[in-house]
């Protein structure tokens, strides 16, 4: 992995890649040295770092991070399991296609957040709701991405299917879903992302636990050394999301170089 | 034959929706489920009149798409000019790719603490949130798209003389259009989602959020939904009016494409 | 083994279709008889219909007047007595070789399956191939595997749908060379629709010439000669000759003269 790394960014240009970051550090240093800014609005980079090893000791972070771990998966669980099925459903079948395709694109014009204030009054805030909203972001990428992939299965594949006799859930798990599977993968991407996403919008709207508490905490009693601690793990969390995410693209769909199937 | 299989297709799919509706009317109806939680139709339409008679509603619309409009418009044009940077130039794209890219992998809401903290409870976070949420799909889709544009487009420029300011204007960007409208539109999506972020989050008078907040306050689930249709229909209109728009300026490129 | 069987019969039988509310004739009155175990070439110019009657006789088309029989009986739908292989090769491109080879066995046991899958694609020179995937294979080795797949289902009759088409033209002899020692090892019937007068005369026992607008068919050859044939004989140019008569395509002179 480092080394294919290195290949394809070669050292110097490795290095031109610090200097946006080393930039904005000195000037945040320099900033905070010439009090530019209170200390209260803005902590140096060293108190930063000792901060989030600080979180890290006393084991808040970690339990923290759990339970914003958990409500992703759990909401992805929820949200995308459901798209995934209606997508399935919905490219195999122009009936239910023609049942719940307008209305989940009425539904889909309604900002995800939107839906938050009615969540709350129906279940309270409690930790269903959370989930509820995450799979809420979770549920439109994967049915769109998976109904795009099943209805986009080549006939050529159908024809086979029948010359094989293929039928029922051979036919879906050998030939539909395997055809339907770099659309689906986008769409689990995607909808984790999304998850992840929505999982601090739940948080910031009120709860006891979680990264997003971390901030809310760091808010209210002006900690912006914990506010930004809390933005940094959000950030490194999500972008090692993503990175596994990749990895995993790249290892299911190894050996499809063209996904056409080379000289057809 | 095609006006009774487009008859069938509408009659198919609003099945779904008006089954809902009946079960909803009946269900609210029968009064086994409190009305503050599940109001019946008839309700929420009177919601809708009154809500739209009320002067105070068009002002809360007017602040809403004011905040999308200047925070979009900002976010386009800033991410149209970063992406074209990255776009020409690779060591542009070296120096300020790696950064864009972790920051990015930052969710927007989450700047919300953050920003409140710096700025207070004002409009300015509630408007570079929007920002944001407008830059990163332009300055994506930018870059992107002139990555894309055909090494053979460079060739013909080359040859006929084609240089700086008039190669971007005549050659790059005409070849990118698809790839830069195509991240216009995902970019009005987004200011529009965040714009519930900035209002739900960062407490102001005026706005949609904020009587859909006002509803859930006051147990009044009608008002709720009333401005969730609100959102959504606004957010509609708004996004067919630029994908027209987008088609209009990509009138001749489909023969480009298929070829 | 199945000597006997594998005769496949075309009575009386025609097919159109509806185009714009008018109806296009596409096979008229077709009567053939493919015994067992020869090889019978389908040869006509594109649009002659000669793929819409080799999807009827695979059981993909299915509506159609008239008989299409095998060994007697009507043939319902695709079946395991029959292979095929597309002009296309048609592998699935997230299965290996192997895989794709064993995409008809599923019913069968893992180790008859890698017995079958092994031999196949011994037969057509491929065997350590297993783990690699389609795209990493050329063309002529792709419709190998292809074939290795119809034949692992040990079909009667295997029909061959242009399944040269897309190889260039030195391959494309050799994959020739190769069917007919696959045809003299299977002893099957195998039907091939091919528009390459060239490979019909090679590898045929009988040519069927077929005509567009409505598809008929205007000629029956056979070729008695032995076996391989010498593509630069007289006795194929002449064949060759009278072949492209029936197209209008034929030499002013005889082709005595031009040897």
């Amino acid at each position: 992995m480092s080394l294919k790394f290195l290949q394809r960014f070669n050292v110097k240009d490795r290095l031109l890649g610090l200097i946006v970051p080393l930039f904005v550090l000195a000037l945040w240093q320099g900033a905070v040295s010439q009090h530019l800014f209170s200390e209260l609005l803005l902590v140096p980079p060293l108190t930063l770092w000792n901060t989030i090893i600080e979180l890290f000791r006393s084991g808040d972070l970690i339990s923290n991070i759990q339970v914003s771990l958990n409500r992703v998966f759990l909401g992805f669980l929820l949200g995308g399991s459901a798209g995934f099925i209606l997508g399935v459903g919905m490219g195999l079948s122009p009936v239910i296609n023609r049942a719940l395709g307008p209305l989940v694109k009425v539904l889909q014009q309604v900002p995800e957040l939107a839906w938050m204030p009615m969540i709350i009054l129906l279940f309270g805030i409690d930790e269903f709701a959370r989930i509820f909203f995450i799979a809420i972001g979770a549920f439109y990428p994967m049915i769109f991405n998976t109904y795009q992939g099943v209805s986009g299965v080549p006939e050529k594949y159908h024809e086979l299917a029948r010359v094989f006799d293929y039928k029922s859930f051979r036919y879906l798990s050998k030939v539909i879903i395997p055809s339907a599977l770099p659309s689906i993968i986008t769409g689990i991407r995607l909808s984790i992302g999304l998850s992840w996403m929505f999982l601090v919008g739940a948080e910031l709207f009120g709860t006891e636990s979680g990264v997003g508490f971390l901030m809310i905490m760091g808010r209210q009693m002006f900690q912006i050394d914990v506010v930004m601690a809390g933005l940094v793990v959000i950030g490194t969390l999500g972008l090692i999301i993503n990175t596994l995410l990749k990895k995993f693209e790249q290892f299911v769909l190894r050996g499809r170089v063209s996904f056409d199937g080379g000289a057809a | 034959m095609t006006i009774s299989n487009k008859t069938k297709a509408f009659l198919g799919s609003s099945i779904v929706p008006l089954l809902l509706v009946i079960v909803w009317q009946y269900v609210a109806s029968s009064g086994y489920v409190a009305s503050f939680i599940l109001p019946s139709p008839n309700q929420i339409i009177k919601t809708f009149v009154t809500n739209f008679v009320e002067k105070e509603y068009a002002l809360h619309i007017a602040a809403s798409l004011k905040r999308v409009l200047i925070g979009f418009l900002i976010g386009t044009v800033s991410g149209f000019s970063f992406g074209l940077l990255m776009g020409l130039s690779r060591t542009a794209e070296k120096i300020f790719g790696p950064f864009f890219n972790v920051i990015r992998q930052v969710p927007i809401i989450g700047f919300i603490p953050l920003i409140i903290m710096w700025f207070g409870v004002t409009e300015l976070p509630r408007i570079i949130i929007i920002t944001v949420a407008a830059f990163y799909p332009v300055t994506l889709n930018t870059f992107a798209g002139i990555r894309n544009v055909p090494k053979e487009y460079f060739e013909l420029s080359s040859v006929y003389g084609y240089k700086g300011l008039k190669l971007i204007r005549r050659i790059v960007i005409p070849a990118a259009l698809p790839s830069i409208t195509t991240g216009i539109t995902l970019a009005l999506g987004m200011s529009w989602a965040m714009l519930m972020a900035a209002e739900l989050f960062i407490q102001t008078y005026f706005g949609i959020g904020t009587r859909i907040q006002l509803g859930r306050d006051k147990f009044n689930m009608a008002l709720v939904i009333v401005g969730i249709i609100t959102v959504g229909a606004l957010g509609f209109f708004m996004t067919t009016i630029v994908e027209q728009l987008a088609k209009a300026l990509d009138r001749g490129k489909i023969i480009r494409k298929e070829t | 083994m199945s000597v006997a069987k594998g005769t496949l019969e075309i009575r009386n039988l025609s097919k159109s279709y509806v185009v714009d509310n008018n109806p296009l004739q596409i096979l008229k009155n077709i009567n053939i008889t493919f015994p067992a175990g020869a090889f019978v070439s389908i040869l006509g110019s594109s649009g002659c219909g000669k793929t819409t009657l080799l999807r009827i006789m695979l059981g993909l088309e299915t509506s159609y007047e008239g008989d299409a029989l095998i060994d007697g009986e009507k043939i319902e739908g695709p079946g395991s007595n029959r292979g095929i292989v597309f002009q296309d090769h048609r592998l699935l491109p997230w299965l290996t070789v192997g895989e794709n080879v064993a995409f008809g066995l599923d019913k069968l046991n893992r180790k008859t399956k890698k017995l079958l899958v092994d031999e196949h694609l011994k037969l057509v020179g491929l065997s350590g191939f297993e783990g690699a995937y389609p795209a990493q294979l050329s063309g002529g080795m792709a419709q190998r595997v292809a074939i290795a797949r119809a034949l692992a289902n040990k079909p009667e009759i295997l029909l061959l749908d242009e399944p040269l088409g897309a190889l260039d033209a030195l391959t494309r002899m050799y994959m020739q060379k190769e069917l007919e020692r696959l045809w003299e090892f299977e002893k099957i019937t195998m039907i091939m629709v091919t528009h390459d007068v060239d490979e019909a005369i090679y590898l045929s026992d009988k040519i069927i010439i077929m005509s567009s607008r409505p598809g008929i068919i205007n000629k029956i050859i056979n070729i008695p000669s032995s076996r391989p044939r010498d593509r630069a004989s007289s006795e194929f140019m002449q064949i060759k000759a009278e072949i492209l008569n029936e197209f209008h395509l034929g030499s002013e002179y005889p082709f005595a003269y031009a040897i």
